[in-house]
């Protein structure tokens, strides 16, 4: 009942007088409360937007803006009148950024109605995007002509994902001729990434040269990155690109080599389909006119990676387009090397030049005939003709006399046995073999034969046309013991002193004169030059790739036209001109181009010929040379 | 109805009520309600249609009602207090079973015409019901086991129902509201006490059992934002950077940056005040604050000179409604609070949410326009 009432019980006044105070102190309670509140918001405000404020505007910054990196133009490549040998051109290209286009096969199909994409692209194509995170551009097709390129930007809005774009790209103009010695260019390896920080080699349309000169002289031709400020929104897009600060990237400085473009393009004609390599060596300076390996691959097939197709053509190419045989090449150098051995022999004094040899065709040593190329044998030779008719019979004789040492010694005094850095890689060190080096390599002794051998300038014995080169300019220069250069600004080079006696040294290039200007010289052609009587001196070479058995010997042996070409003889020829003041040197080998009084000298004769009116001697030039 | 209540003598003509009514606040609203137009037309990069219209018309219709509510005799309102409440009630059960969701909680009711969101209704039904309930209940009951029961009774369904939607920001408001409401119907301080022990123990149960993935995560980001840098603090992140860039002075209007960017999600809406702070910075910040100060401050005045219980606690309810929402945002944009999807009243876009603050304020303003009127008390 009690509860009931209470129930009934209606708040006394007091009570609601209570009620009302109560109410009215809580209210102020939390109104306290809520002021507090607020003041807590507005130190947090005071905060972020006052003692932090600095800190959040940067933040702001780097939400807002990225830098985007420029590429630099990469320098050109030219040659010593300015012919442009590696340039930059336009290269027109679409790209697909996966992310962009809903539907890729769709947008695929619609670019294949303007540009032909054959399956093997698509294939490509579609292996790139699955191997690329999906906001990286993919290359749909490079080097697009002008025409397509323009039909696609006019369909860019139906094409989602599809950009085009105009960038660089690195061009060789002179159909490969200088393919070897420029190198070419390619992405940036993991390695090439490791070694180098420079963070253009990040950016995926970036090239470094990977070989040759373009590799060489990465450095200069690089340039510097630019930086261009751009605004971006939140998910990455710019929204607009900043004038300030732009950075322009700073182009690659140009390189000028010491060939002579047109004196290699001649050079080239000159080998037709022929395998093989020159090297023209200014006599003066060591300065290379001409540095060509044949047959010779279109550098721009590298440019954008190459294909397996053309990989394996070229590797299936008996005539190896891809190795660079002038510099890397070791061939027999054959008669060419009885310049040597001739020198060491006058330079011992052992050997008087008058010294006769009678030679029969053959000279027996043990129970083996060492043959001379000439099967009925030249008769009483002494050394000058020797080398005018390339007696090897005269060469077998006084080598026995001055031993394998004194050839060595003089072999590699005339720059054989050795590398040249002219600043490319994939240079052959020959071999310029002695006692020591055979036991070395092959753990046995020398012999007698050996030397014998090694006095033609065969078996052991292996040179490059660049060393023959260097070998011939070391004769005509008489002084210095020059060194090429193929890079011109690489600092002046200072060469050694040849110290072999002038007068000997005469005497072997009356030799070698008389081998080219003399009737019954190997390499005798009236008025060689066609220079109005300025004359060349030089030594014809027939490098023997085959062993010729006595069976073969004595049934005959075979004519070079009847073996199969990788049978048949390297032709090989050394020399320079003008015979009276030399001023360029050339070696050339051919290979498997049978005599060297053949291909080699015939070329060789050419290029001198062109080299020296290119110099200004002689009658007006074949070839007007477009930069002079 | 209104003829079976006892017969208010203060009882005005329309003319008199107009002239009597409280214009300061609407006002101040309409101040507040033309920022919300400026910094949606900014957030929206100065689209009009993208919300800073609707926004205006939504403010001038809602005003409208705001005036009809107010011109309303209270004693309506005070009869209608358990009808609206189970009312809304119904209406939050019809959500969980033809419910419309959106975003992955089932908040709307999809009733042909219009859409609705019941929990937004019962922000406001469950203040009148707890104002209803504690203007009749005799003072001794308050802090006794049985007024307690109901009270708790009255504020635990809703909020139940709407944590089950789900909506955390919704259920922590309510929760709040009604315990601020049973604060100031003078529960004594050993019942405070006893509930904040019964609190300290419950809530890593709730937390543990009572929340659904997402609404954990957002919880443990905001204690860790390095947990989840591109994720859910990413947004804490963003947020921060533009009311810190903004400075003392701010980018000026339509110069944010990170708006401009797009960097701030939903900044149009739950986070538009970080446009005002990136694009007025610290002056323009303390000015909006200083706006809702003014707001709440002359609520709570309005309160203090009605002479009913129910009249002051309504005020007092809504009012504690309106300043929670405001600290629930302002603490979330700052990262003082997690994410819980809670608007900035009258500047957020979002039309359910303002025709709810506007009809609160046509209460309050019914509240203290008939402040003098005499409610009958029921015997609880």
């Amino acid at each position: 009942m009690a509860r009931k009432s209470k129930l009934a019980h209606k708040d006394s006044a007091a009570e609601q007088a209570e009620s009302e105070a109560v109410l009215t102190r809580r209210t102020l309670f939390l109104g306290a409360g809520g002021l507090a509140m607020f003041g807590v918001l507005g130190a947090r405000l005071y905060d972020l937007q006052v003692r932090k404020a600095e800190n959040y505007i940067a933040l702001s910054e780097n939400n807002r803006f990225n830098y985007n990196i420029i590429l630099p133009s990469r320098g050109r490549i030219l040659d010593r009148y300015s012919e442009p040998l590696a340039v930059n051109e336009p290269n027109y290209r679409v790209v697909l950024i996966p992310e962009r286009s809903h539907d890729v096969d769709n947008v695929l199909k619609h670019v294949g109605e303007v540009i032909e994409l054959d399956p093997k692209n698509l294939k490509r194509i579609h292996q790139d995007i699955k191997n690329n995170p999906r906001f990286v551009p993919i290359t749909i097709q490079d080097n697009i002509d002008w025409k397509a390129f323009a039909a696609l930007n006019m369909r860019m809005h139906d094409l989602p994902g599809i950009v085009p774009e105009v960038a660089e790209g690195r061009a060789y103009p002179n159909e490969g001729i200088f393919a070897h010695t420029l190198g070419y260019i390619g992405r940036a390896g993991e390695k090439d990434v490791a070694d180098d920080k420079d963070p253009l080699l990040r950016q995926p349309t970036f090239r470094i040269g990977k070989t040759g000169v373009e590799a060489a002289v990465e450095k200069q031709l690089r340039g510097a990155s630019g930086k261009l400020k751009v605004e971006v929104n939140a998910v990455g897009r710019i929204v607009r690109e900043w004038p300030d600060p732009k950075e322009a990237a700073t182009p690659g400085d140009d390189v000028y080599l010491t060939l002579d473009a047109q004196l290699q393009k001649f050079s080239a004609d000159q080998f037709q389909d022929d395998s093989g390599g020159i090297s023209v060596m200014d006599c003066m300076t060591g300065e290379l006119r001409t540095l060509l390996s044949m047959p010779s691959f279109d550098g721009n097939l590298f440019v954008n990676g190459l294909t397996q197709a053309d990989m394996d053509r070229m590797n299936s190419d008996p005539k190896r387009p891809q190795f660079n045989k002038v510099i890397g090449g070791g061939y027999p150098p054959a008669s060419t090397f009885k310049m040597a051995v001739m020198l060491a022999a006058l330079e011992s004094g052992l050997i008087n030049p008058n010294k006769p040899v009678f030679c029969v065709g053959k000279m027996r040593l043990g129970n083996r005939n060492f043959h001379c190329w000439k099967r009925q044998g030249h008769g009483a030779m002494n050394m000058r003709d020797g080398l005018k008719h390339s007696c090897d019979s005269y060469f077998y004789e006084i080598s026995q006399i001055i031993g394998i040492d004194r050839i060595a010694d003089m072999a590699r005094r005339l720059g054989l046995g050795q590398t040249y850095d002219i600043g490319i890689s994939g240079s052959n060190s020959g071999i310029v073999p002695d006692g020591a080096w055979k036991q070395a390599r092959l753990g046995s002794g020398w012999r007698m034969g050996d030397t014998l051998n090694a006095s033609i300038g065969q078996g052991f014995v292996l040179a490059t046309p660049l060393q023959l080169s260097v070998m011939a300019a070391r004769l005509a220069n008489a002084q210095l013991a020059l060194e090429p250069s193929l890079i011109i600004g690489q600092g002046i080079p200072s060469f050694g002193a040849l110290d072999i006696d002038p007068a000997n040294l005469a005497f072997v290039r009356e030799a070698m004169h008389a081998v080219c200007e003399e009737p019954g010289g190997t390499a005798y052609r009236y008025d060689s030059l066609k220079l109005g009587g300025i004359e060349m001196a030089g030594k014809t070479g027939t490098g023997q790739v085959r062993g010729i058995s006595a069976s073969e010997r004595a049934s005959g042996v075979r004519r070079n036209n009847v073996v199969p070409w990788e049978l048949r003889d390297h032709s090989i020829f050394v020399g320079f001109a003008p015979y009276e003041k030399p001023r360029f040197a050339v070696a050339t080998i051919v290979e498997h181009g049978g005599s060297g009084a053949g291909r080699a000298a015939d070329i060789t004769r050419n290029v001198l010929s062109e080299a020296l009116r290119r110099d200004g001697m002689g009658p007006k030039p074949q070839k007007e040379a477009a930069a002079l | 109805m209104v003829g079976l209540l006892p017969i208010d003598t203060t009882n005005l003509s329309l003319r008199a009520k107009l002239y009597e009514l409280n214009w300061l606040l609407p006002v101040l609203i309409a101040i507040i309600g033309a920022v919300g137009v400026a910094m949606i037309f900014a957030a929206t990069d100065g689209v009009w249609t993208q919300g800073a219209a609707q926004h205006a018309i939504r403010i001038g219709l809602a005003g409208v009602l705001l005036l009809v509510i107010a011109l309303i005799d209270i004693k309506v309102w005070y009869t209608l207090s358990y009808p609206a409440y189970f009312g809304a009630l119904i209406l939050l059960i019809g959500v969980e079973f033809m419910g419309v969701s959106v975003n992955g909680s089932q908040r709307w009711l999809d009733l042909g015409i219009m859409r609705i969101q019941p929990s937004e209704i019962m922000k406001l039904a469950i203040v009148m019901a707890l104002a209803r309930y504690y203007h009749d209940l005799s003072r001794w009951r308050v802090s006794h086991i049985s007024g307690l029961t109901g009270a708790l009774l009255l504020i635990a369904v809703p909020m139940v129902l709407i944590l089950h939607q789900p909506d955390l920001g919704t259920t922590l408001l309510l929760g709040a509201t009604g315990v601020a409401i049973v604060f100031l119907a003078g529960v004594s301080w050993r019942v405070i006490g006893f509930a904040s022990l019964i609190m300290a123990v419950g809530l890593p149960i709730f937390f543990r059992f009572g929340l659904k993935e997402y609404q954990r995560d957002r919880i443990w980001t905001f204690l860790d934002p390095s947990r989840d840098p591109s994720g859910a603090s990413y947004h804490i992140t963003q947020s921060k950077i533009a009311l810190g860039s903004g400075g003392i002075s701010g980018k000026g209007f339509m110069h944010g940056t990170q708006r401009q960017g797009d960097y701030v999600p939903e900044n149009r809406t739950d986070f538009v005040f970080t446009v005002i702070g990136e694009e007025f910075g610290l002056i323009g910040s303390l000015m909006t604050i200083a706006l809702y100060i003014a707001v709440i401050g002359l609520c709570i005045y309005l309160a203090m000179k009605c002479k009913s219980s129910f009249a002051k606690l309504l005020i007092l309810g809504l009012t504690t409604t309106f300043t929670l929402y405001i600290f629930i945002n302002l603490g979330m944009v700052m990262g003082l609070l997690p994410v819980v999807g809670v608007p900035l009243p009258l500047i957020s876009y979002g039309g359910t949410v303002v025709m709810a603050v506007m009809a609160g304020f046509g209460l309050i303003l019914s509240a203290h326009l008939h402040r003098n009127s005499e409610l009958p008390r029921s015997r609880l």
